[in-house]
């Protein structure tokens, strides 16, 4: 499906797929500095790490280092220990089920270095990107981890105009911003929504009151898969669905990678919102 | 006005191929004298059939992509599918007939012919439609008829809210709920006369008429200021 819209934004692409974990343990990705020896700074935050809890697996693919440990009641200070590593190292993703891998290129360069088509979850959601404002590289691409909330991911297309506004008063709560790019501002509001105690449903709702400018973007954690759609109908969002599945892409040409058979599509109404819940006993390949 | 295949209709092979490719096959034939053309296996492909100056029809299996027959001059286009945003944008004459939904902004800014949408229309369908016809028989998305100028929507479903907002002319049909009208836009009495002109099209395209239609016009006092206001107007200008 990524590969069909690559057109549409080449600098660079992700994926947060959920589901190949196992409960009781935690999956972290993490960026390390490209500039930096990667062997020194893998060891650097296995030794911050094994200070909270038992590292069973890691893998380092370029700059990414994949880990899974076993679960810590106080996430919060795992996230701090892996960050104090060093300025450039940042907690891409964490969570039971959650994994994100994203990277400056295409889609199809993202399945030749991490063989997407071999994992296999419950459901995924992907982004490939042109950059019209911030940077490009890999903390700027999506999807993005809502940082701080355990398996939660978001993938955005448009602008939301009132981010430096909305930036301005998260800074000044003492809320750290990783990159420049106003997509990241999604998972902050969802996360500080969640924590005033809305249920995500009631977040993604209300961030179409609190946001301004165009706007489709989705949003998934281990138990749904949901999208919003600005006011305005700015953005198109496009979904597919079917008796074995649900599909949201920004054309329909991604949707008609999934299958020949017939199946509806439509696009998503202006100012909506819809979830669905996720199937935890079917794992496919993606 | 149905497309029906026949020993004379040409097939193109659509299933991975890309627009350009696609729409050169079809000019090729046209050039050739084709009267019929049919491009299986659509996937959402964009920009299909534009740009067509000739009476052809094209049958097109499957979905399509963005402004599919836009620009158009005089084809019967037929989608047994969806179609994304654009649908038929600024088109002359011809028609064109989706059997499913149709993303936003369909028909856009039409000069001429006729748009049946099956299924669903989304957002601003019409907009700025400058002539022509638009039948949806399923619901219309936010701000259809968005500053419409001339023409005529037929919608046999429901309309989402701002419907005809800051339309100039034309008028728009709605047999359905409206969920609120747009600035500057009214309710006028059906006249027999209107629906007659609802029978009539709709029988065309084989869409049940009788329906409970409610006739919206401009209210037409956005842009028709009076004149002893002409120099606060051209102070403002």
């Amino acid at each position: 499906m990524l590969s069909a819209l690559a057109r549409r934004g080449p600098d660079s692409a992700g994926l947060a797929t959920f589901g190949t974990s196992n409960n009781s343990r935690l999956v972290l990705c993490i960026k390390l500095d490209e500039k930096e020896n990667l062997e020194d700074q893998t060891a650097n935050v296995l030794e911050k790490i094994n200070v909270l809890t038992h590292v069973h697996e890691q893998l380092t693919t370029k700059e990414y280092l994949r880990l899974v440990v076993e679960s810590v009641e106080d996430s919060d200070a795992l996230i701090a220990q892996v960050e104090s590593t060093a300025k450039e190292v940042e907690l891409v993703s964490l969570g039971t089920q959650l994994e994100i891998i994203k990277q400056v290129g295409s889609p199809d360069s993202l399945e030749r270095h991490y063989g997407i088509r071999s994992k296999s979850g419950t459901h995924a959601i992907g982004h490939t990107r042109l950059s019209t404002e911030s940077r490009v590289d890999l903390s700027h691409s999506q999807p993005f981890w809502a940082h701080g909330v355990a398996d939660l991911a978001t993938a955005h297309n448009g602008h939301i105009t009132n981010y430096h506004k909305l930036r301005r008063q998260y800074e000044q709560r003492g809320i750290r911003f990783y990159t420049e790019n106003d997509s990241e501002i999604i998972g902050i509001y969802l996360r500080d929504q969640m924590e005033q105690g809305s249920s995500l449903e009631e977040a993604l709702w209300a961030s179409l009151e609190d946001f301004d400018g165009s706007f489709s973007y989705l949003a998934a954690n281990n138990h749904c898969l949901a999208y919003v759609k600005d006011p305005f109908a700015l953005k198109p969002l496009m979904v597919g669905e079917s008796e074995e599945f649900v599909a949201l892409a920004t054309e329909e040409i991604a949707l008609r990678k999934i299958s020949r058979k017939p199946f509806e599509v439509w696009e998503a109404p202006a100012q909506h919102v819809q979830l669905w819940s996720v199937p935890t006993h079917t794992q496919e390949t993606f | 006005m149905t497309i029906q295949k026949n020993h004379s209709t040409t097939q193109i092979e659509g299933h991975e191929k890309g627009s350009k490719e696609i729409n050169q096959q079809i000019k090729d034939l046209i050039k050739s004298g084709q009267e019929q053309i049919q491009v299986t296996g659509c996937q959402g492909q964009h920009n299909l059939a534009v740009g067509l100056l000739s009476k052809t029809s094209i049958l097109l299996e499957g979905s399509v992509g963005y402004y599919c027959g836009g620009l158009i001059d005089g084809p019967n286009i037929e989608i047994h599918g969806s179609a994304g945003w654009g649908l038929g944008e600024s088109m002359m004459s011809g028609t064109i007939r989706v059997r499913g939904n149709a993303s936003n902004s369909c028909a856009a800014s039409i000069r001429g012919g006729t748009v049946v949408v099956h299924g669903n229309a989304a957002a601003r369908a019409g907009i700025s439609m400058k002539g022509g016809l638009l039948i949806i028989e399923g619901d219309c998305g936010y701000m259809t008829g968005f500053m419409m100028q001339k023409g005529v929507i037929v919608v046999c479903g429901n309309a989402a809210s701002a419907l005809a907002d800051s339309m100039y002319e034309g008028c728009i049909y709605v047999a359905g709920s409206i969920q609120e009208l747009g600035n500057d836009a009214v309710i006028e009495e059906l006249q027999d006369s209107d629906q007659k002109f609802i029978e009539k099209n709709l029988k065309a395209w084989k869409i049940d008429p009788n329906l409970p239609f409610k006739k919206v016009i401009s209210g037409k006092k956005l842009w028709n200021f009076d004149k002893r206001e002409i120099n606060l107007w051209k102070e403002a200008l």
